[in-house]
């Protein structure tokens, strides 16, 4: 009769990575990845916030000369590039979705765990891509949105443009694997009884997450792909000259656009509707009704994009639908702040770091729709675009429904990832800095906005009455760094020298609590059997788990194997055996950016070799089978 | 060691996880050849001649032959991934798609002649729209190589499993080129 | 609409505030699933469609461009947006100016606006919502005063390293004073001066001499703006001398060239310039 403790250690033996820096460059293990991700995601984290500061710094006098306007453009572009594509996203889907998600399903790994670390790898190699440009005098200068004819050839003819639609194809690639590896994970790899009902409102999160980003993000790389043709074979796609239309970069930028913005916040909602309940103590109010929220504003996302062109001068017709859609987006959103409001009242609320970064989110993030609410009143967009006080709605919604969840994050998931508990003081401390120093930040720019401050100047005269608000905003912007580092300090710290966390400091909801700080290389010992949505509260599952380890059940142990189930009510379909630790990813990401080196200084006959090789490394990627069951 | 998890006999196992993920590529690829022929008809509602003077209306009845024959490769693509042979039908949907591909890459060609993507909007469209469809079929040219290399070796599970997902891309390679085709030459029929 | 989003911040907060103070009692699911339906659902709807009617209904009558000039008392004023200033052109009379805008006080002006390069946008923001300046189409926004003044507009979408000094005035003038203006500004310059055709008149036009390039702008009458290079600098002897020295360090990134003049040089190109009223 095999003991637990023998079951264990063969699991230990068959999941056990390599040891020491090849472990790492060869990890498939959907944690590693996360983890490495999670590091990278906050060096371009602190690239944009250091951005943002020199911004600041510039604009904090009026005719000020700390940077000129060839500089301040590559400032603001690659701020806003680095922030949405190589802090954001990747933070979200990339570090917080492929550590959590498995656990959270009761799942050994993601569906395609070669294809995680190939996601990571690529993501990596764009973000080196991109900074090799700016570092180099490239940087992309003509905002992230890039319109044309501004960033056509004749009018931008360095390389810079060429980093902005090779960076962001580059970088797409990444994502689009995440997000494929998310939705088949969410869909097929759920522990036996988690009904698609019964999956944390953290996989309806991710999962609407997911589809945003495989739908919409091919718009954007139409644009790129047009643009790269245009400036560099020739073609003609947006200048009407030769029956282009600059309008056609503009509709297939925020096609993509917008449903971006609802991509960046939902995992952010998804990360807050577990915080809620681990802090509360009890269910989220109205479950099915902010499931269905958060796949819903994904969807009718699709539909507003040209809300960002209200004063392009296209008919007003089309406005009026446009304005009528995006009130249609704003119920989803109503609903679910309105349902953590009432689950945070009718709960008994611990109101420890992680809830207190909810509890800025749902202030900012209502501030932040407010403001968009006024944008649907078209007159009313029509003097306030391209204003700070756009700027200001944004980065209430980005940097209040975004960055807070995943500072909350943070410190919840810490004792589950390092095994110690952070500092609770310093942590309140560093939420208390974060939110005044952000609202002193952005705050004033709806005002300069109102008083007529456009966007994208690199300085500004002394007498418009602007200079107060601005050094107001600097001085936030400056409070708010000490904050984000103060909080980071004291990661660092409780990481060396915090108490031992053990498997469930907060008597968590999910299924990650319900295995060891940090988890095995193998997450569960044996497969468990979920009945409700909060798996880790139903002690009888549980203690059935443990009798079923002691009795082999469930247990896995053949190889590296994985838990398929039904799409729609998590019934057990198959087992499959997972690949486990490859040279391949890493190989092919090397080869992709040797491609994407050749494309930027527009080699293509090594271009076109190159290709060769990608072609040839996805022929040994898929050499080694699986085992037959 | 019953370390086994019974199969739930509710369960309907239908498609392995290679058949989910080249699901997964054909969704995004989709959403990219919609934005594309999207561009297609906003351009060409932007210009009151299209084709601009000068260029040539497009063929109709070589595309749509052409189209055709394509659309019957999806039968031994069907017939590799259920049947006990597949080598043979995928040999044979490999020996017509070449056909179909060599006869597109004239037709290109012999098109670049007459327009080129340099000079219009048009051009630059056309060939675009053209140029990424056939790009996938040649990607499906190679993928039905590599299984009959893959074949050389007998058959396994994980063979079986890569002939279903790459039959599943070859049907939306061929729902793909019936939309690029009928784009590309809708100008001849609205008139 | 600040009103209403003070309320629902305050609601919302008033929520969260209450859940401090509450906390030790824990709440049944139904009345809480029943707000949310209400405020979540109901409340934001009825809100959003009356929002939506008022302002996407009914006031954007106001705010939409408006049809070609069609009445006779309107007036007609084309603008060319350029990297990084403002050509004005009065159809009627053949005028060209840049960079200032004069319009009879209560009047309907259409101003029809189109791009020379990259996407700008029209923006007096006391007078009117901004408008997208395209090369593809012609965009057209109405000015209308109804007090005399000086109104500052500005460029309101990102077209290069110069877009921060991309601004323009419009001038509201009681009819009578805005006739006189237009008729000034149709005069041709009185003086010719060689140094100036030698090294301006590749760009810049002054009407009643040989130069009449519209490269950059009309310098006809200079020497009555308000202020020089889009509102950069104002326009006083030592500034404009300044420019003439050195554009790219005034204005880094302009298309205007450093010429390498001579201190002797720029003395009598500001003293022409100047004299150009």
């Amino acid at each position: 009769m095999t003991s637990v403790a023998e079951r264990v250690d063969r699991l230990e033996r068959q999941w056990a990575e390599r040891p020491g820096v090849l472990g790492w460059l060869t990890t498939t293990d959907h944690k590693r990845v996360g983890l490495l991700y999670f590091w990278t995601t906050l060096v371009f984290f602190g690239a944009g916030g250091v951005e943002a500061l020199i911004m600041r710094s510039q604009l904090i006098q009026p005719n000020n000369d700390l940077v000129g306007p060839e500089t301040f453009d590559q400032l603001f572009t690659v701020h806003g590039m680095t922030m949405i594509f190589w802090f954001i996203i990747p933070m979200t889907t990339g570090a917080f979705g492929n550590y959590l998600v498995p656990l959270m399903i009761g799942a050994r790994d993601m569906a395609f765990p070669r294809m995680n670390a190939l996601s990571f790898w690529i993501f990596l190699a764009s973000g080196i891509f991109l900074y090799i440009g700016l570092f180099s005098g490239f940087g992309p200068d003509a905002g992230w949105f890039n319109y044309v004819p501004l960033a056509d050839r004749l009018h931008d003819p360095s390389r810079n443009i060429e980093f902005y639609t090779l960076g962001l194809a580059f970088n797409s690639i990444a994502s689009t694997l995440t997000a494929a590896n998310l939705i088949v994970t969410i869909l097929k790899l759920r522990a036996p009884g988690m009904s698609f009902n019964r999956m944390p409102l953290f996989c309806f999160a991710f999962l609407a997450a997911s589809f945003g980003l495989i739908f919409a993000l091919p718009s954007l790389s139409v644009d790129l792909i047009f643009l790269f043709l245009q400036r560099n074979l020739g073609f003609h796609f947006f200048d009407v000259a030769h029956g282009g239309s600059s309008f056609l970069w503009q509709h297939l930028f925020w096609f993509f656009g917008h449903p971006e913005v609802y991509i960046l916040i939902v995992p952010a909602f998804g990360i807050a509707t577990e915080i809620i309940p681990a802090f509360t103590r009890r269910k989220m109010i109205a479950f099915p009704l902010v499931a269905i929220a958060e796949l819903l504003v994904v969807f009718i996302g699709f539909g507003v994009w040209a809300h960002h062109m209200f004063a392009t001068g296209l008919p007003t017709t089309t406005l009026v639908f446009f304005a009528g859609a995006t009130s249609m987006v704003v119920i989803p959103s109503t609903i679910q702040v309105f349902a953590w409001c009432m689950s945070i009242y009718a709960g008994r609320p611990k109101f420890k770091t992680p809830l207190l970064f909810i509890i800025g989110f749902i202030v900012m993030f209502v501030a932040g729709g407010l403001t968009g609410i006024m944008f649907l009143a078209i007159p009313f967009d029509q003097q306030t675009t391209d204003t700070y006080f756009v700027v200001a709605h944004f980065h209430y919604i980005i940097f209040g429904a975004a960055v807070f969840p995943i500072f909350g994050g943070m410190y919840y998931w810490f004792p589950k990832v390092t095994g110690k508990l952070y500092f609770e003081r310093p942590g309140q401390i560093s939420f208390w800095i974060i939110f005044a120093g952000t609202n002193l930040l952005f705050f004033p720019m709806h005002i300069v906005g109102l008083l007529g401050m456009p966007r994208r100047v690199y300085t500004y005269p002394g007498d418009m009455g602007w200079t107060s608000y601005n050094v107001i905003e600097s001085i936030g912007g400056y409070i708010t760094a000490v904050g984000i580092l103060a909080l980071f300090t004291n990661l660092v710290v409780s990481y060396f020298r915090g108490a031992p966390a053990g498997p469930d400091p907060w008597h968590g909801p999910t299924l990650e609590w319900s295995v060891p700080s940090p988890p095995p290389e193998y997450n569960f010992a044996v497969i468990p059997t979920v009945s409700s949505a909060y798996a880790n509260w139903d002690a009888d599952d549980r203690e059935r788990d443990g009798h079923r380890l002691t009795a082999g059940v469930g247990t896995l142990e053949r190889g590296h194997e994985q838990h398929v189930s039904s799409l729609i009510d998590g019934w057990t379909s198959e087992i499959v055996d997972m690949p486990h630790s490859s040279p391949w990813p890493i190989a092919l990401a090397l080869a992709l950016s040797l491609l994407f080196a050749m494309l930027v200084i527009t080699h293509y006959l090594f271009a076109a070799i190159f290709a060769v090789v990608i072609a040839l490394t996805l022929l040994g990627w898929h050499g080694k089978e699986p085992q037959e069951s | 060691m019953s370390d086994v998890v019974a199969v739930d006999t509710r369960a309907r196992e239908r498609f392995p996880l290679g058949v989910w993920g080249i699901a997964m590529l054909i969704a995004t690829e989709a959403a990219l050849f919609a934005m594309m022929v999207g561009s297609y008809f906003y351009l060409r509602f932007k210009n009151a001649q299209w084709p601009p003077a000068g260029t040539p209306e497009p063929k109709v009845v070589v595309p749509l032959v052409l189209l055709g024959v394509l659309m019957l490769t999806a039968f031994p693509m069907w017939k590799a991934a259920s049947s006990a042979t597949p080598r043979r039908w995928l040999l044979l949907a490999l020996v017509v798609q070449s056909g179909y591909f060599a006869m597109e890459v004239s037709d290109f060609r012999d098109d670049l002649r007459h327009f080129t993507p340099q000079q219009h909007a048009y051009g630059s469209i056309y060939y675009t729209l053209l140029g990424a469809d056939h790009g996938h079929v040649a990607v499906g040219l190679l993928l039905d190589a590599w299984l009959l290399w893959k074949l050389l070796f007998g058959m396994t599970e994980f063979r079986r499993k890569a002939i279903r997902a790459i039959a599943l891309y070859w049907y939306a390679v061929i729902v793909l080129t019936i939309v690029v085709t009928l784009t590309v030459t809708s100008p001849a029929f609205a008139r | 609409m600040l009103g209403g989003s003070v309320v629902g911040l305050g609601l919302i907060v008033a929520i969260l505030v209450a859940a401090w103070f509450k906390r030790g009692v824990e709440g049944a699911d139904r009345p809480g699933t029943i707000t949310v339906i209400a405020l979540g659902i109901v409340t934001p709807i009825l809100v959003l469609a009356a929002l939506f009617a008022y302002s996407d209904i009914f006031l954007i009558r106001g705010t939409s461009p408006p049809a070609a000039a069609a009445a006779t008392n309107d007036l007609d004023v084309r603008v060319i947006g350029h990297q990084f200033w403002w050509e004005v052109r009065y159809p009627g009379s053949g005028v060209v100016t840049a960079n200032e805008i004069h319009i009879p006080v209560r009047t309907h002006v259409i101003v029809s606006v189109h791009s020379d390069d990259v996407i700008h946008s029209f923006w007096v923001p006391q007078l009117n919502r901004k408008i997208d300046v395209f090369p593809d189409q012609v965009n057209r926004v109405e000015l209308y005063a109804d007090k005399p003044g000086r109104y500052r507009g500005q460029c309101a979408e990102f077209c290069g390293l110069q877009h921060a000094h991309m601004g323009f005035y419009v001038f509201a003038d009681p009819p009578a004073e805005f006739a006189k203006w237009l008729r000034a500004q149709a005069r041709p310059a009185k003086r010719f001066n060689a140094l100036f055709d030698d090294k301006c008149s590749s760009c810049h036009a002054i009407q009643g001499t040989p130069a009449h390039s519209h490269v950059g702008p009309d310098l006809t009458h200079v020497g009555s703006r308000t202020s020089l290079a889009a509102l950069t600098i104002p326009n006083t002897p030592a500034h404009l001398a300044e420019w003439l020295r050195n554009p790219q360090q005034v204005k880094p990134g302009s298309l205007m060239p450093d010429l390498n003049l001579t201190s002797s040089q720029v003395r009598r190109l500001t003293r022409y310039l100047e004299s150009l009223k």
